[in-house]
């Protein structure tokens, strides 16, 4: 298990982090997601070493990270880095074993990852002739080529085409399915609802939520009630109370906790009632209240 | 240990095949050879072909003549017989001899004769028409030859040795460009390519894998071996051009202690200057911005440029030898006064351990300084706040 605890991090009178905590639990894939500057790759660098916390520590099983751990990690950082003149191969065989590999089995990684992100073909380009999705992809060749214990990716899905979205979807979850921890920022909040067991939502230095998916829109859940009336007179909501939103049948009661029952009997004597419940908020609408 | 030998062979592999590097190492090559071939170029023949026509005295005169002038400075003539002058003429019209001798009397030439042949001949027509005419007096030939065999005068300087001077000018104005040229790119390398990964955030990535230093030392170490590659085919181009032509024999004593001086004050240099390079460089995280940064570096290689050339004008002077003990200048003023020959023993060992604690020096701070910085990316990094 990846621990974030307590961390703090001060530019010059800036604050950028003031108590941040999360983990992520093997074979967990939690989505990191927060405003821009809200922190999440100053969280992302001091996780993987990269920048120092004045305080705080982060732990794996417990014990203080070191450089031999992270040497075991996957990092894909904000800011997309590889050798322009390097061909796209070698480059990935390169970083192979600078994790440790030995050259046959960085060979080996290598063909198996191009293979997987549809690569093959332009092994022998060099990487500043590729596309911006097909660099991005060799980012992530070179960040999964060590097959990592533990994965760090900065916006990993920022750029990519649909179908590259849903190849590097794929790839994540075999290593969440093979025991890894995951932790991606996003700020596509659909992919994020989708792929992550769990979220964290950071705003302004600060977790405002960290839980599953499933518990988040559950804690956010009895706000909205939804309902859809036939055959009723367009007036029959009126005398009851809450925010209420129309859109020809359909009505939403913002607000509605505690005047439900009601609600629903003057919805079934008004017609025939087709549609009664709470509507589970979007994560975009949880994340929008969040940092409100 | 494995980390930086990944590091430094990848900039060997990615640098090496580099147009920019190929170009410069065949460059290089063909215009040091050509420096080392050119002043024979100019200094004309070494050998003679002269046809004679009759004569044998003068044939034998002629043969003696340039063997011994041949350990002076390598002319050779080679004689041939003609029957008549016709004969003689149209060899000389040809270009197939340098100029005939025709029955003691007439020397044919295509145009002027050569001027060293013409004295040449001159000496070898007075020697064989004096012994003739000594002999035509009655006196013994043995004894007249004998007599007109005359030991040549024995040079002898009683100031310094100067015999070699200007080969020895010559070498060092080869060092200064050469070094210069190799502590000056490869030490620019080394700044870019610290740019590049601090620019683009590999280093990043890198530095999650690999320590710092060896990320920096592979880097210097990498491209150190492509820059001494380039002086060891610069050494061997003018050498071996210079073996090619004959004009090896024109080098002066010790030139192994030449040569092995030159790439040892390289070593030194080239470790000095790279990793000022690349402590500079980290600073900073576009390309744009590289010029401004490490131009101290730049002014301090320029400096000793000067000096160094100060130096091979001056190799004795005194504000040469003071130079040649002063880190960073000692990297190219020593090897320059090596080329001049006559540095004592405790001058090149003193400047060699000043140098060498210099440069220990410059790899402490330069080491710290890059580790502190590289991460830093975006705006300029003050000196003063990693220094400390």
């Amino acid at each position: 298990m990846i621990e974030i605890d307590d961390l703090h991090k001060r530019y010059g009178d800036k604050i950028a982090l003031d108590g941040v905590s999360f983990s992520v639990k093997p074979g967990e894939m939690f989505g990191f997601v927060g405003a821009n500057g809200a922190g999440k790759t100053t969280t992302m660098r001091i996780l993987m070493g990269v920048l120092f916390a004045d305080s705080g520590q982060v732990r794996r099983d417990g014990r203080a990270l070191a450089f031999e751990d992270r040497r075991r990690f996957g990092y894909m950082p904000e800011e997309r880095g590889l050798y322009q003149k390097m061909k796209v191969a070698e480059q990935v065989h390169y970083f192979g074993q600078l994790n440790g590999l030995s050259p046959k089995g960085a060979a080996k990684a290598t063909g198996d990852l191009l293979e997987r992100l549809a690569l093959t073909e332009r092994a022998g380009d060099e990487v500043g002739a590729l596309s911006l999705g097909n660099q991005q992809r060799v980012q992530l060749a070179v960040a999964l080529v060590h097959d990592p214990e533990v994965l760090v990716l900065d916006e990993p899905f920022s750029g990519l085409d649909p179908i590259a979205v849903d190849a590097l979807a794929e790839v994540l979850a075999e290593r969440r399915a093979a025991g890894v921890p995951v932790l991606f920022s996003s700020h596509q909040l659909d992919l994020v609802e989708r792929l992550c067991d769990s979220v964290g939502i950071i705003s302004a230095g600060r977790m405002v939520a960290s839980d599953t998916v499933e518990a988040l829109r559950a804690r956010e859940g009895r706000r909205l009630l939804k309902v859809v009336v036939r055959g009723a007179t367009p007036d029959w909501t009126t005398g009851l109370s809450g925010n209420i939103t129309k859109n020809g049948d359909e009505v939403l009661f913002a607000d509605a906790n505690g005047s439900d029952q009601e609600i629903l009997r003057a919805a079934t004597a008004a017609g025939t009632v087709e549609h009664f419940g709470w509507e589970r908020p979007t994560l975009t609408e949880i994340f929008r209240e969040a940092v409100a | 240990m494995n980390g930086l030998w990944l590091v430094a062979r990848r900039e060997i592999t990615t640098r090496g095949r580099t147009k920019g590097f190929v170009v410069g190492l065949v460059l290089s090559a063909v215009l040091v050879g050509a420096l080392a071939v050119l002043p024979r170029l100019f200094s004309g023949p070494d050998s003679f072909t002269v046809g004679v026509v009759g004569s044998p005295a003068l044939q034998s005169a002629l043969a003696e003549a340039g063997a011994g002038r041949q350990g002076e400075d390598g002319t050779e003539v080679t004689v041939e017989p003609f029957t008549d002058e016709a004969a003689a003429r149209k060899a000389v019209l040809d270009g197939d001899v340098d100029a005939a001798v025709v029955g003691d009397r007439r020397t044919l030439a295509d145009g002027e004769v050569d001027r060293e042949l013409g004295a040449l001949l001159e000496s070898a027509h007075q020697a064989a028409q004096t012994q003739k005419q000594l002999s035509e007096a009655g006196l013994d030939p043995a004894k007249v030859s004998a007599a007109m065999r005359v030991a040549p005068l024995e040079q002898v300087s009683v100031g310094a040795d100067t015999r070699y001077e200007d080969v020895r000018t010559g070498i060092a104005f080869l060092l200064v460009m050469v070094l210069f040229f190799l502590l000056l790119q490869p030490s620019m390398y080394v700044a870019m390519g610290v740019v590049e990964e601090k620019g683009s955030r590999i280093v990043e990535i890198l530095l999650t894998s690999i320590r710092p230093w060896q990320l920096l030392g592979g880097k210097i170490l990498g491209l150190g071996v492509l820059a001494l590659a380039n002086l060891v085919v610069i050494i061997v181009a003018g050498l071996g051009a210079a073996v090619a032509t004959g004009f090896s024999a024109d080098l002066p004593p010790g030139m192994a202690g030449i040569v092995l001086s030159a790439l040892f004050w390289f070593l030194l240099g080239y470790a000095f200057f790279a990793t000022m390079a690349a402590a500079l460089s980290s600073l900073v995280s576009r390309q744009e911005e590289v010029s401004s940064v490490i131009s101290p570096l730049t002014l301090l290689i320029m400096a000793t440029y000067f000096v160094s050339y100060f130096a091979a004008v001056e190799p004795g002077s005194g504000v040469a030898r003071i130079l040649s003990l002063i880190p960073p200048f000692s990297t190219m003023v020593m090897p320059v006064r090596t080329a001049g020959g006559g540095v004592p023993f405790w001058e090149i060992g003193l400047a060699a351990a000043l140098m060498a604690v210099a440069t220990a020096a410059m790899l402490a701070l330069g080491a710290r300084v890059y580790e502190r910085a590289v991460l830093r990316t975006g705006a300029r990094v003050k000196l003063s706040e990693v220094v400390r």
